[in-house]
């Protein structure tokens, strides 16, 4: 009976182990190997030998797992390899890369894995190697760090890479930081980081499992990186223990590393199908003596080609220091793994951490730009966006393979893209200069691009909604009206077609949670526990009313405004609704339209009864109550919104009223000036009066008395409303309408004409007597009005009036 | 890639330079390295820019965490016409000496006006 997480069992007896046990159990699962007869590896030769106290059993739980892997690698088994011309491995991996099979489609949940090894297989064994290397607390003890970095080489190995190449600790701390980020913790830099073990290290005894977490506080918080039950460094579960790679590295025996959370990365079946890893030009791979469902193994000298090809800048890494890494003849993982992983890092993000001291010598001086290098790379403008430099292929060996795969595809997407967007307008010459800075800057793309998804991710996360209307009005209507913009000017111009890339907010379907309070167990009664979602009446507040002969004066009229406010409040929310039923008339279904229409008609209803004030008796009450709402800036603004729906009844009712109570609006509004945004909406109202209305309009607008008899002495209505711009402009627009309706229709009811042309009578005359000073600026004039007062005024009177109006426009 | 098109994301503004603007008045200028979703800052080769008048100075302040929420604002700077500017720059020295003068008479006109409404005040109660 197998335990459910066999390498736990594992790790609780691994003290005892022997070395070749667990190389045995590493192997096994690792490689996927059912039963693996160790005794003929060689390496086995040079280890110390560790009681056995595990169930054999629980290997071949691990075996069954990794049965794609690479069994015997000539890396883990076989002596390390000679390093062969670097060029020649890239041009190797140029074809690997057109021969890697476009993968799984891209999963944006597994975008953080963005970092696409090109190698495929091959470096997924070399991944899974590296990740038995890293010991997390290593990377973060100081003491350790210090001693790391001054440590001399490794010893085992001769010629053995210099082991400040493996001083990135500060580079892996903060490789260990993005890594954090992601949340399917697959694929952690860390876990394929460089080994910082140390021949001398004291910890090598120690049981890793008890290991502490990070230093680094994490909190679980959205915002920071997840936090992992298991130190940063613990390898995926299917990797198998850093302790083999140790070995290679340093023949003390080492610990098997603590395992891997149950949440880890896709199970095996979704990487790349070692058959299609087969596909690897590279004729040392096949024939391998082992099942074809196994990947073929590189040997360390293919690998560290492979590797070394994929060094597409020779600045990061020179030719030297690269020549070093085969040396590692021993630990040919290490030797593959190491350039790579650099090399990869340093592309990514190129720290100035004295580990690696050693590296940077070379490439700040020797920095070609990339682009020159390797061929199929984008062009310079794409160097901006991409974090992932495409100039040169980054190190993925430490990645999962399922974010190797999804990193590459991205990139050769964002490549594609890009080369078809090259030079595309504006983008070119700022783009190049920028991208020239860019690719001069040494610490460019210190945020991954995984990173960089990462937050974007999260900012996507907060716009989701379940009404985007609601919750986003502004930025919704704001691009509606931009892409009508576009869409009526593609119909004028038929030109060209401006790809406006719009954001795509994720919808998030509307879900109803009915809230059940928590009840707690053993309580007498219902202890009711406040919280956001069932919140408690904390304090008991009664309103009570005053009489009226309390107040004063003053509290009344400020009581009344503060009456009219709530009031203008209410209509406006009605307002609202109004204005939103087109667009919910065009979401609906067809049975609920009817519905939707006697709503919007009743609130229009509402609408108009709250601007009226309520019907007390049959008589509208006095224009008192619309008065008040007129005089608020937000009422006017508001009545000049609510116009369009109203029938035209009302509409001129409201208009009648407003006419009326002029002079009075005007000294109110001589503060706020909001009146004229009135103007346009009446206006349009004022175009469908019949011609009695719009007598009666007139008379109203001058007041003008009702009889021809003797006229007022003064006519400070009148005064009041030539010398505001709204006034003046109102009743301009009034005898326009008259002058239309007579010169349209000279056969009309001799009533009505009679009355007109009475009132008009009046009206040039009140005109006429107007001092010039006094009028204000109408903001428009209508046309018709020099035909409308030759009617009734003579010759001398008429270039008075135009005079006096400036109907002329060559007086202006 | 364009990221998130239309919003105010700060990816696309990874790796250049910007002008900060703290809520506590300072500016710094330097290269945006890193971001998050709190709109917290990573400056790289940052500089603290004093404006005094028409002069301006450069500390040079190494590498910034800035905590999102003590931005008021930040902007890309044009490498192009960054040089294009009609301030003078001079040395650390003269522009802290120039922001100290300038305190200084900030704080004495503030002074003034507090003690002449201070009379005020003294002389209305007198009369009241």
């Amino acid at each position: 009976m197998l335990p459910l997480n066999p390498i736990v069992v594992i790790l609780h007896k691994e003290p005892q182990e022997t070395k070749a046990r667990r190389y045995q159990r590493i192997l096994e699962e690792h490689l996927g190997l059912q039963s693996l007869v160790f005794e003929d590896i060689s390496y086995e030769s040079s280890l110390e030998d560790c009681p056995l106290d595990e169930d054999e059993d629980a290997f071949q739980g691990l075996g069954e797992e990794d049965e794609e892997i690479d069994q015997f690698n000539d890396d883990t088994f076989g002596s390390g390899a000679v390093d062969d011309d670097w060029q020649e491995a890239h041009e190797r991996l140029a074809e690997l890369e057109e021969k890697l099979p476009a993968a799984v489609n891209e999963q944006t949940g597994n975008g953080e894995r963005d970092e696409m090894d090109l190698l495929g297989d091959h470096e997924e064994n070399l991944a899974e190697r590296l990740s038995k290397m890293v010991i997390e607390n290593e990377l973060e003890d100081p003491a350790i760090m210090t001693a790391v970095q001054t440590r001399p080489v490794l010893q085992p190995q001769p010629g053995s890479l210099n082991s400040s190449i493996w001083d990135g600790s500060e580079v892996l701390r903060r490789i260990r930081g993005p890594l954090l980020a992601q949340e399917m913790p697959a694929v952690s830099v860390l876990e394929y980081a460089l080994p910082q073990r140390t021949p001398q290290a004291p910890e090598d005894d120690r049981d890793l499992s008890e290991r502490a977490l990070p230093r680094r506080s994490t909190s679980p918080v959205i915002g920071s990186p997840p936090v992992r039950a298991v130190p940063i460094g613990t390898p995926p579960k299917q990797m198998a223990v850093p302790s083999f790679n140790q070995q290679i590295l340093c023949p003390k025996p080492v610990h098997v590393r603590p395992p891997m959370p149950p949440r880890y990365p896709a199970p095996y079946g979704e990487r790349m199908s070692p058959n299609q890893l087969c596909s690897v030009p590279n004729s040392s791979l096949l024939g391998h003596p082992f099942p074809p469902s196994v990947p073929p193994v590189l040997s360390p000298l293919q690998r560290a080609q492979l590797l070394g090809g994929a060094q597409l800048q020779p600045g990061r890494m020179s030719p030297s220091q690269f020549a070093r890494v085969p040396g590692f003849v021993g630990s040919p993982l290490a030797a593959a793994m190491n350039p790579k992983l650099l090399q990869g890092r340093v592309g990514q993000m190129l720290p100035p951490a004295p580990g690696f001291r050693a590296f940077f010598s070379a490439p700040p001086p020797a920095t070609p730009p990339p682009p020159q290098q390797h061929p199929p790379g984008p062009g310079p403008h794409l160097q901006n966006l991409r974090s992932q430099a495409p100039m040169f292929r980054p190190d993925t060996t430490h990645l999962h393979p399922q974010h190797r795969r999804l990193l590459h595809q991205r990139q050769q997407q964002n490549r594609n893209q890009h080369r078809n967007l090259n030079g595309a307008g504006d983008r070119g010459s700022h783009r190049s200069s920028h991208h020239d800075h860019l690719r001069k800057d040494p610490y460019a793309n210190l945020m991954l691009q995984r990173e960089k998804d990462w937050v974007s991710k999260i900012q996507m996360m907060q716009l989701q909604s379940t009404d985007p209307y609601l919750d986003d009005f502004y930025y919704q209507n704001y691009f509606e009206k931009l892409e009508k913009l576009s869409a009526a000017e593609e119909v004028q111009g038929d030109g060209p077609k401006k790809e406006r890339t719009k954001l795509i907010t994720p919808q998030v379907a509307k879900l109803e949670h009915t809230y059940k309070p928590v009840q707690f167990e053993g309580s007498l009664g219902k202890l009711t526990v406040s919280s956001v979602n069932n919140p408690r009446k904390m304090i008991d507040a009664v309103v009570t009313s005053r009489s009226e002969d309390d107040e004063t004066k003053e509290k009344q009229v400020r009581d009344k405004r503060r009456k009219t406010l709530v009031i203008i409040e209410k209509t406006y929310s009605l307002l609202l609704d109004v204005e939103d039923y087109e667009r919910r008339y065009l979401l609906s279904l067809e049975e609920e339209r009817p519905a939707l229409m006697e709503e919007r008609k009743h609130k229009i209803c509402s609408m108009y009864d709250n601007l009226r004030g309520k019907l007390p008796g049959q008589e509208r009450p006095s224009d008192d109550h619309f008065v008040q709402i007129m005089c608020i800036r937000k009422g006017k603004r508001m009545v000049a919104r609510i116009l369009p729906f109203l029938s035209t009844e009302q509409a001129a009712d409201i208009l009648m009223t407003t006419a009326r109570s002029l002079p009075f609006l005007i000294k109110k509004d001589a503060q706020d000036e909001v009146l004229p945004c009135l103007l346009s909406p009446f206006s349009l109202l004022v175009y469908h009066l019949p011609s009695v209305t719009v007598t009666s309009l007139l008379q109203q607008l001058m007041n003008l008395p009702q009889s021809a008899a003797a006229p007022a002495p003064s006519n400070p209505h009148l005064t009041a409303v030539l010398q505001n711009k709204f006034g003046l402009s109102l009743l301009l627009v009034v005898l326009s309408r008259g002058e239309d309706l007579q010169s349209s229709d000279p056969a009309a009811e001799s009533t009505q004409n009679n009355q007109w042309t009475e009132v008009m009578f009046t009206a040039t005359q009140e005109l006429l007597r107007i001092p010039q000073a006094a009028l204000a600026k109408p903001l428009s004039i209508p046309t018709n009005l020099v035909s409308l007062f030759s009617r009734y005024v003579d010759r001398q009177k008429l270039n008075l009036l135009e005079t006096k109006l400036q109907l002329v426009q060559g007086i202006r | 890639m364009n990221y998130m098109p239309g919003t105010a994301s700060l990816i696309e503004d990874i790796d250049k330079k910007h002008l900060v603007l703290l809520r506590d008045g300072r500016t710094l200028i330097g290269f945006l390295r890193s971001i998050d979703q709190f709109a917290n800052l990573v400056l790289h080769q940052t500089v603290e820019r004093i404006h005094v008048g028409k002069k301006y100075g450069d500390i040079p302040r190494g590498i910034f965490v800035v905590r999102g929420e003590n931005v008021v604002l930040l902007g890309e700077i044009d490498l192009e016409k960054e040089s294009d500017t009609p301030l003078q720059q001079v040395s650390i020295e003269e522009i802290l000496e120039e922001q100290r003068v300038e305190q200084q008479t900030r704080l004495e006109a503030e002074k003034l006006k507090v003690q002449a409404l201070k009379d005020r005040d003294d002389e209305a109660t007198a009369f009241s």
